[in-house]
């Protein structure tokens, strides 16, 4: 059951990861991304990380490509029109580097495999234990992020304010 | 937790606060100049917090989270230094180019406290985000002058490149947790020797190309000359010397607490990548005419040096000379870019021919940018040649002989293109002998620049005595 479930979690999870890179229009790599986030959200409760399956489920696939799909309804009113192909040898460059590097990946999973791979602690995932975790053991970055988020708003209000007339 | 951690993080909270209080600052004044010289008197002030962490002895703090110690300490002093006098320059080369000037002190100090943090990470999860907060405001200094095409490029180009580099790193932090089932670096220490080497290979190769990006090393160096050329001078300057020293300071805390119980050869890797750096950035500095693309280049074949004292890091020499050099380096390439901004502001030029006659419309600049050159270069009795010193002596110490001869080969190719600015200078007839404007602030932050760089050059006891106490301090 539990191979079923996982083996269509990740078949979804593929095909969306394919669709982000291969479908033209932005708003169709844009849902391909949810199903891609769904998929990893099926994942996470697999892996009995119940707490962080919501937080997947809410955050990244309810905020973060409602978001992208804003962004693009606002931007790209002529979605994935006017393309020019500028790139001629990169492109096979690029699936033979991918390929190799799928192929080392592969290899280190097939060898790395085994009883030396840390166990999670119990309860690791739930709400409790993230939310232990990040007042204690995380405590710094959790505030260095708040840090970091004050900043990107001040970098957005210099960078996406026009300039002002001469 | 306790209270006493609170107080080993004083110099961190300080500068959050005051780049806070420099916005608000802002937003009082009309005067824009004076937000920079609270910037400036600001970042003087952290030295008393910094310096009283010296006499304490090397521990982590916050949950094992935070490195206090003699090695994140040099980085602070470090970060302070390069970041006040960056703000020095700009005060006089900002105004008129850009109405975001009190944003852009408060962004660089923002900068300064991301710097600190990455240098003294222990917790992955820390280091990612501190790499991400200083990747993000570099974005934004990069692409800041709005009105000017080369610098939107500029900002675009390094975001694009940055944002690649961070995913690839976080993929390899992430086999990195998978393997050991910790963030924190010690921890993962001590569980590495068991990891299987491919997963630990994969690993270390994804990491050193965030850490790569960040310290511009080949072959993750292509964004380098033209974000240096778009972005606002003493950004490129910043960039160059502030965010190379803690990518550096990352890099080498990753490497010698984390890898190095790994049974991993990492050495050789690193020793290849040193000599690849050099040798290109060197050979691609040649034909350059642009000051701010050569000095790009040559920021490359530097980082190619300094790796030297990276894999060069048993023994007495390597790291103390990394150390000492990022310190000389740091003074000489603020005071190459510096000059390079007195210069692009006078004459409205970046390309070296327009340097010619400049002994004599603006001797004291000429004269120091001469020091700087010969600095760069690697001649005595300058800053880097110290630095240079002790990597060559690290890498021969290490039995690392053939590095040292590329070094040595790529320090003589690197006088032509340096000593073509002092050619430009000094015996290029002038094309006017009208003298030019040298602005009071960055006369001395110029002047900061140079008395760094000759006094390293003549009186580097007490340089080394510290590069040596923040040595041995690294390893907990």
């Amino acid at each position: 059951m539990e191979l079923v479930v996982f083996g269509l979690a990740s078949a979804g999870a593929l095909a969306g990861g394919i669709g982000v890179i291969a479908s033209r229009p932005p708003v169709r790599s844009a849902l391909s991304l949810l199903l891609v986030l769904g998929s990893l959200a099926i994942m996470y409760l697999l892996l009995a990380a119940q707490f962080i399956a919501a937080l997947q489920v809410i955050i990244y696939a309810g905020a973060i490509v409602v978001l992208f799909l804003f962004v693009i309804m606002l931007l790209h009113m002529r979605s994935g029109e006017g393309r020019v192909e500028k790139l001629r040898w990169q492109g096979p460059v690029s699936y033979v580097l991918a390929g190799l590097f799928l192929a080392a990946l592969l290899y280190a999973i097939w060898t790395g495999a085994g009883p030396h791979m840390a166990e999670p602690a119990p309860g690791f995932g739930t709400a409790e234990s993230v939310g232990r975790s990040l007042f204690t053991k995380f405590l710094l970055p959790f505030e260095v992020a708040s840090i970091v988020l004050l900043v990107g708003i001040i970098a957005a209000v210099v960078v996406g304010r026009p300039l002002a007339p001469p | 937790m306790s209270a006493s951690d609170l107080w080993s993080i004083v110099p961190e909270l300080w500068l959050a606060g005051l780049a806070i209080f420099l916005l608000l600052v802002d937003l009082l004044t009309a005067r824009k100049s004076l937000v920079g010289v609270v910037a400036v008197m600001g970042l003087l002030l952290s030295i008393i917090p910094i310096g009283s962490l010296l006499t304490q002895g090397a521990r982590t703090v916050i949950f094992g989270s935070y490195a206090v110690d003699g090695f994140a300490v040099f980085f602070k002093i470090l970060t302070v230094i390069a970041t006040a006098l960056v703000v020095l320059a700009a005060i006089d080369w900002l105004p008129g180019r850009s109405q975001y000037e009190g944003e852009f002190y408060a962004l660089l100090v923002f900068t300064a406290l991301g710097l600190v943090l990455m240098a003294a990470s222990t917790d992955i999860i820390l280091l990612a985000l501190s790499i991400e907060f200083v990747s993000l405001t570099s974005y934004v200094l990069a692409g800041y002058l709005k009105g000017d095409v080369k610098s939107n490029e500029a900002g675009v180009k390094y975001f694009l490149y940055g944002a690649a580099a961070s995913a690839v790193m976080l993929f390899g932090f992430s086999i990195l947790y998978g393997l050991t089932g910790s963030t924190n670096l010690y921890e993962i220490a001590r569980r590495v020797a068991n990891a299987p080497l491919p997963a630990l290979y994969l690993s270390i190769a994804l990491m050193l190309s965030g850490f790569g990006f960040k310290i511009s090393m080949v072959p993750f160096h292509q964004w380098t000359p033209d974000v240096y050329e778009g972005a606002p001078t003493p950004v490129a300057a910043y960039l160059s010397v502030a965010s190379k020293a803690a990518g550096f300071a990352a890099l080498v805390r990753m490497l010698m607490v984390v890898v190095d119980p790994g049974r991993l050869n990492w050495i050789l890797l690193i020793a290849v990548l040193s000599a690849v750096s050099m040798t290109l950035g060197n050979l691609l500095a040649l034909p350059q005419r642009n000051i701010k693309r050569m000095l790009a280049y040559s920021s490359i074949s530097h980082a190619g040096f300094l790796l030297i004292g990276v894999a060069a890091f048993r023994g007495d020499f390597g790291t103390p000379g990394l150390l000492i050099y990022l310190l000389g380096y740091m003074f000489t390439q603020l005071g190459a870019f510096f000059v390079a901004a007195l210069i692009g502001q006078q004459l409205g030029t970046d390309d070296i021919p327009d340097y010619a006659g400049l002994s004599r419309r603006a001797p004291v600049s000429a004269l120091l940018m001469a020091v700087f050159m010969l600095s760069l270069t690697g001649f005595p009795p300058t800053s880097v040649f110290i630095g240079k010193f002790y990597v060559l002596a690290g890498a021969i110490d290490n039995g690392l002989l053939w590095l040292a001869i590329v070094g040595v080969v790529n320090s003589v190719i690197s006088l032509y293109y340096y000593a073509g600015v002092i050619r430009a200078m000094y015996v290029m007839p002038a094309a006017s002998t009208v003298p030019l404007r040298e602005p009071a602030a960055l006369q001395v932050a110029l002047g900061i620049a140079g008395l760094g760089t000759l006094l390293i050059g003549l009186y580097p006891q007490p340089i080394i005595d510290l590069a040596r106490s923040a040595v041995l301090l690294l390893r907990i």
